[in-house]
């Protein structure tokens, strides 16, 4: 059974590059959410196994929706990976309000699900993909 | 040439920084008309005294001779005086003897007797008149025998007549002796008399020369003093005439050094030397909200935050190993010391709002080394942080906005090359490999942009700690590896047993900008050599390629932004243009130096020089 990933961008393109890349390269399930707001929604819903997590979006950006999942009883042992286009995001901010990880755009889509997998501490699926 | 430029090209000369406050053409015409004028002075009283001393002594002199004379005048009319009474006393005597002798009357006695009794005083007077002229003592003492000769013939003649009657009185009388003693005496007293006259004559006119030559002393001095006075007082209006045209002169050299403080676009504060506030320029009292009265003579601390002026004293203090105080010595003990200070602090205005500004602090010194204040001289950088700041959110949301775009277009050229999605034919994936490379480059080049820009803004602070050299080149070549491989380039690597105090992802940054060029313009089976030597108190690392080399006159620019060797290389070579600006930036933030030599056809050797770890230096921030 592979594991379900939840990403939330409010780039309709990267949700479906991302989408892409996790589920052929990484074999993983994904679902998508184009706000933060949609995305709590669906991490209640869902729970995922993990959530990609973009930093800026407009309306509850990735800070205040990551606090929001963190907050929530049901989402907060979910871990959360931020995806940002800052060079210097602050690492150590995000991961103090509890992001297991920072993920950096524009991300090379055949390495996107190792990088997943190191930062979860996940072994990654054999690929019987192509 | 701005002011500052003007003021620093003022202070270049001295080597120092400090400045005189004099300006320096009235300086020395004051200095040269007080250096006149003390000459003229003193030249003047020092004839006048001498032409008073010698009057003086002059006029002393001769009225004391002239007393002199005149006591000898009187003197002289009393000798002749007494000399004529002598002379009456003896013809009386002479008289009244030879009366008696003839007469044989007692009563004829009585003049002889009475001129007999005077004779003693008037001798005795005659001595004292002559103790002052031994010429006329002389005479007198030769008279003397004469007279007492003259006085013993007078008595004989008179005991003849008393004794033996009137005709042995007769006989004596006409005996030639008495005749000639007679005419000896008056001789002699006539003689004297004359030459006493004679005397008093050339006395007279002795004296009547002494008071004429006092008159004319006298005469030439009373001239000469005019002479002096209208010298001295044509000296003084000229002097005078060309202090008002030198005041005239530094008022208008002061009007236009004014019109220019005043019109700087510089807060320009001048204080004592215990930083109390001395001239405040108008550029100055708008920024501050002060009217210079209300600053004069209260200390520059007060528009200052003291929060920051303890914090840049405790760092002095560090710095220059004595101790600093966090008031005004923070500000000026480093211009004190004759170091050329500029830093970035804060003002604080009269109603408490800030703003930032970079302030030049010089010594103003009225001599060689006697310090008389500090000039401090500011620039509002309000202005330019707000700019700075626009400039940041503009690259942030740029940044943004690209690698959004960037990330899709990426991330689906990536999938497509990598096959993820089904195979492509043979030209779709060629076209699809091209895309994606440009695509990377172009990720790369918002990436370096990004990094230049916060590295020389300061935005990226350097998380500097100790660093071991190996390490870094271990690190630095591992990166690079993929890459070398791919181009069949070898590194080899000589590390060297040392640490410095750096950010070690920026060093490594850095190194792997340097190994990516070489890597990039080295021959395909070409060797690159990667080593680190120390050098008294740093490290040298060296990248030494066997590329093509690079041009003498491309040494220097190649460090400046989007300048390349060959303008195809950005193209060709997948480079941004901006990896060696990165370089120096990154090298210059940890006090260091970066540089390249070359040959052209054989290659290139870049150096980067940086301090080695010190456990007591101070940070370099």
């Amino acid at each position: 059974m592979p594991r379900t990933l939840l990403v939330i961008d409010d780039d309709h393109d990267i949700r479906e590059v991302a989408k892409t890349s996790l589920e052929l390269v990484g074999g993983f399930r994904v679902i998508v959410a184009e706000s933060g707001q949609r995305g709590v929604a669906i991490a209640h819903d869902s729970r995922p196994d993990a959530i990609i997590l973009d930093l800026m979006m407009p309306d509850l950006d990735g800070r205040r929706t990551l606090a929001e999942l963190k907050r929530a009883e049901e989402t907060a042992s979910i871990p959360v990976i931020m995806l940002t286009a800052k060079v210097q995001a602050d690492r150590q901010e995000l991961m103090g309000r509890g992001a297991a990880g920072v993920l950096v755009k524009p991300f090379d889509p055949m390495l996107l699900s190792d990088q997943v997998c190191e930062i979860l501490g996940w072994v990654p699926l054999e690929k019987d993909q192509p | 040439m701005n002011l500052r430029q003007c003021i620093n090209a003022d202070r270049r000369p001295s080597r120092t920084s400090s400045v005189r406050l004099k300006h320096p053409r009235s300086g020395f015409i004051i200095n040269l008309m007080i250096g006149r004028i003390r000459i003229w002075i003193v030249a003047a009283s020092v004839v006048s005294l001498v032409a008073l001393a010698a009057v003086s002594w002059l006029s002393y002199r001769n009225t004391r001779e002239l007393i002199a004379a005149n006591q000898r005048l009187a003197q002289a009319h009393k000798l002749i005086e007494d000399l004529a009474a002598l002379h009456g006393l003896l013809d009386d005597a002479e008289s009244g003897c030879r009366d008696y002798a003839l007469s044989g009357r007692m009563q004829s006695l009585k003049p002889y007797e009475a001129a007999l009794a005077e004779l003693d005083v008037s001798i005795q007077m005659l001595r004292g008149d002559l103790a002052a002229s031994p010429s006329r003592s002389r005479q007198f003492q030769e008279l003397e025998p004469v007279i007492s000769a003259r006085l013993a013939a007078m008595k004989e003649l008179v005991q003849t007549r008393t004794a033996s009657g009137s005709a042995a009185a007769l006989q004596v009388l006409r005996s030639d002796r008495s005749k000639r003693l007679t005419d000896e005496m008056r001789q002699r007293i006539s003689a004297m008399q004359i030459d006493e006259h004679n005397d008093l004559l050339e006395r007279e006119r002795d004296s009547r020369e002494r008071a004429q030559s006092t008159i004319r002393a006298v005469g030439i001095t009373c001239l000469l003093g005019i002479a002096l006075l209208l010298t001295a007082s044509l000296v003084i209006y000229r002097l005078n005439l060309q202090s008002e045209s030198d005041h005239i002169e530094l008022q208008n050299a002061e009007r236009i050094q004014r019109a220019i403080l005043n019109s700087a676009a510089y807060g320009m504060i001048s204080t004592d030397r215990t930083g109390l506030v001395l001239t405040v320029n108008e550029a100055a009292e708008r920024w501050l909200q002060y009217k210079s009265a209300e600053l004069t003579g209260r200390s520059i601390a007060k528009l200052h935050d003291p929060a920051e002026l303890q914090s840049r004293g405790a760092q002095l203090t560090r710095a220059m190993g004595m101790p600093v105080a966090g008031d005004h010595h923070a500000l000026v003990t480093k211009a004190r010391h004759g170091v050329a200070d500029e830093f970035e602090c804060t003002y604080v205005r009269k109603d408490g709002t800030r703003f930032p500004v970079s302030l030049s602090v010089t010594a103003l010194r009225s001599g060689a080394s006697d310090l008389s204040g500090y000039l401090m001289i500011a620039t509002d950088l309000s202005e330019q942080r707000a700019v700075e700041k626009m400039k940041d959110e503009f690259v942030s949301v740029v940044s943004h906005e690209l690698r959004t775009p960037l990330t899709s277009i990426k991330g689906a050229l990536g999938l497509l090359v990598g096959g993820v999605t089904g195979p492509l034919p043979p030209k779709a994936g060629e076209m699809a490999q091209i895309a994606l490379s440009n695509s990377d480059r172009l990720s790369r080049l918002v990436d370096d942009i990004l990094d230049l820009q916060r590295i020389e803004s300061g935005r990226l602070t350097m998380d500097k700690q100790l660093c071991d050299v190996a390490a870094l080149m271990k690190e630095s070549t591992e990166s690079v590896r993929l890459l070398a491989d791919g181009e069949g380039v070898t590194i080899s690597v000589s590390p060297s047993a040392a640490s410095i105090n750096a950010d070690h992802q920026r060093i490594v940054q850095a190194l792997v900008n340097l190994l990516g060029n070489a890597i990039k313009f080295s021959p395909r089976g070409g060797r690159i050599e990667f080593a680190a030597d120390c050098t008294g108190r740093s490290v040298v690392f060296r990248v030494e390629d066997s590329g093509r080399g690079i041009p003498d006159e491309k040494l220097e620019t190649i460090f400046e932004r989007f300048q390349q060797v060959d303008a195809s290389d950005a193209r060709e070579k997948g480079g941004t243009g901006l990896g060696l600006a990165i370089v120096r930036s990154i090298i210059q933030q940890h006090a260091g130096r970066v540089w390249a030599e070359s040959e052209l056809g054989k290659g290139s050797t870049f150096y980067v020089q940086l301090p080695l770890f010190q456990s007591e230096s101070p940070t370099t921030d």
